[in-house]
């Protein structure tokens, strides 16, 4: 055994999209020990509450993550719709599922050309962000925003999507989803990227539930956990959920969920659009949240489990409002997962992860 | 299986043995956050199993207080401690990974307790709305009428007070214009009327009025001068 010797690796590094350093005590080529750091580009959005009203706020709320853009807007706005007892409208409720799934897809296939470029399968990288693009097309196309949507809002949503843009998501997901299970097949044979992720950065069935862990990362340990079970606003209108789940906790079955999570997504959309119903997209909201009111929500973020919790104070302000997101959850199990890990390893196992530093750094 | 929320209030001693059972019973740990009150921090742990989440507030705690680390239960806790460390300022013992105040890079210590000039108007106007609620709702109690009147100084007590000084003297001009504009308007009545009358009649009348006010205006100096 040689020498234990820590190596920094980040917050700038080619493989991180963004800022995470951590502390790798190695001997040899294993790694003993990691040590997670953030706080580089902490924006402490959660106490602009003070000073935007619970409308305004919406719009930070959605700012927190470019990727988990519209997921932050519909957990905020369902949270405060519970402090404020508003029951919004059912086509309102399906819409923000439907566009919800469709940030997962978007989401999940940014992440997964991010892994094919680390283990230097660049044409796959290619492909996985080409069919992005179409993703990206369809938010353009009914929400007028690619990246920020700014179409939730507290008591509903304020675009409505047509029938011939309900028809337009249709052929673009039937399209999509062709092309991608030749992707995802390649994500799932192919040698060169089994041997980078099958046995790596392992997490048993019983240190994910002892760890707390949340999203991908949890289900791919076996356990059945994914907040869409509850069948809470939208997805009580889906015939049933069951979440996609792999035994092996390793990177390998990381990758499958995610690439098994989009194909899943898909069938949710076409199922809600099967189902939409006509009527109103939203209601009006009067008042403001009484003071000491509390409510909490739980939302399926594309990275995993999102609580929200909001307090009022009897003003159009809250007096606080509280995002726990996903990766901050995961960063205890992406310790434990790098533990004993070859060095050449570290980075597959934390983009296997899909550690969001902006979600953690609100 | 909708989500189903409940809201705790515990002691800080019972911070380690609510983590402990609720591991015991196959709870995840879902959150750690802070809220700055006027009371103090208040700390809230948040465990969640099958659509349940239950979230236990330790009230008030101040930066003296010190509270015990649940990362013994739950390593996932680590983040929160150290972040309301750095964000609130709490003191939480034996953290299992402790940055030591150093989780965050940050250009002022404490930042979420600073409370901003928008923080503070907000809780000045909230305790002006609750104590005008409290008044109303007392004198409702103490069977006073509850006329215009009342539901004016219930009104002016959940203002600014700058505000309700300059309502209460702009009512006190109005007041005192009616007043003023009633006496001349009974002057005018009273000389249309003599005007109506017999001229040696109406002379009687004005100089009997005239020796009221004299002796009116004579009682009211010698009571001055008493």
């Amino acid at each position: 055994m040689g020498k234990a010797t820590v190596i920094p690796f980040g917050p700038q590094h080619p493989v991180l999209p963004e800022p995470l350093h951590l502390d790798l005590v190695v001997e040899d080529e294993k790694v003993i020990e990691a040590i997670p750091q953030i706080g580089f580009i902490h924006r402490g959005l959660e106490k602009l509450v003070e000073t935007r009203d619970y409308n305004q706020f919406i719009y930070v709320a959605e700012r927190i993550c470019g990727i988990c853009a519209f997921g932050h807007s519909m957990g905020y706005a369902e949270t405060v719709e519970r402090l404020m007892g508003i029951e919004i409208p059912d086509r309102a409720k399906m819409l923000r599922v439907i566009w919800h799934e469709l940030s997962r897809i978007h989401s999940h296939i940014l992440w997964m050309g991010l892994a094919a470029d680390a283990f230097g399968f660049e044409s796959l990288f290619m492909h996985c962000w080409r069919l992005r693009e179409r993703v990206l097309d369809l938010f353009e196309a009914t929400t007028g925003g690619r990246v920020i949507f700014s179409v939730v809002r507290v008591g509903g949503v304020n675009r409505d999507i047509t029938d011939e843009q309900l028809k337009q998501f249709v052929d673009v997901l039937d399209g999509i989803k062709g092309e991608y299970k030749e992707i995802c097949d390649t994500f799932l044979t192919d040698r060169s990227v089994k041997n980078r992720t099958v046995g790596v950065g392992h997490i048993s069935y019983d240190d994910a539930l002892a760890l707390s862990m949340v999203g991908p990362f949890v289900r791919a340990s076996g356990v059945k956990q994914d907040v869409r079970m509850l069948r809470n606003d939208g997805y009580a209108f889906l015939d049933g959920f069951e979440p996609v789940i792999d035994p092996q906790g390793d990177c390998y079955a990381r990758v499958k969920v995610r690439a098994l999570e989009v194909l899943q997504s898909i069938d949710i959309i076409e199922e809600l659009i099967r189902k939409l119903v006509p009527g109103e997209i939203a209601v009006t909201v009067k008042g403001n949240p009484a003071d000491g009111a509390e409510a909490c929500n739980v939302l399926e973020q594309p990275r995993g489990e999102c609580y929200y919790y909001a307090r009022g104070n009897g003003t159009k302000n809250l007096a606080r409002m509280r995002m726990r997101t996903p990766t901050s959850q995961n960063l205890a199990g992406m310790t434990t997962a790098l533990a004993g890990c070859d060095l050449a390893d570290v980075n597959m196992i934390v983009l296997t992860i899909d550690p969001c530093i902006s979600c953690t750094e609100r | 299986m909708a989500l189903e929320a409940k809201f705790m209030e515990m002691g800080a001693g019972d911070i380690l043995r609510c983590a402990q059972e609720h591991k015991a019973a196959g709870w995840r740990f879902v959150q750690l956050l802070c809220t700055n009150t006027d009371d103090g921090i208040d700390v809230q742990y948040s465990y969640m199993k099958d659509q349940l989440i239950e979230n236990w507030t330790v009230k008030g705690v101040s930066k003296e207080d010190h509270l015990p680390s649940i990362t013994g239960e739950f390593l996932a806790a680590f983040v929160f401690e150290n972040e309301s460390h750095d964000l609130f300022g709490v003191q939480i013992d034996n953290i299992a990974i402790d940055f030591g105040g150093r989780f965050y890079d940050l250009a002022m210590a404490e930042p979420m307790t600073v409370i901003s000039p928008e923080q503070k108007a907000a809780r000045e106007k909230a305790a002006k709305i609750a104590a005008a609620k409290a008044a109303k709702e007392k004198q409702a109690a103490a069977g006073a009428p509850a006329g215009a009147d009342a539901d004016l100084e219930a009104k002016l007590a959940g203002m600014d007070p700058e505000k309700a000084a300059k309502v209460r003297a702009a009512m006190a001009a109005k007041a005192k214009k009616e007043v003023a504009e009633k006496a001349a308007s009974a002057d005018a009545e009273l000389e249309a009327k003599l005007a109506g009358m017999d001229p040696e009649k109406a002379a009687k009348v004005r100089a009997a009025m005239e020796a009221k006010k004299a002796r009116a205006a004579a009682q009211e100096t010698e009571g001055k001068g008493e």
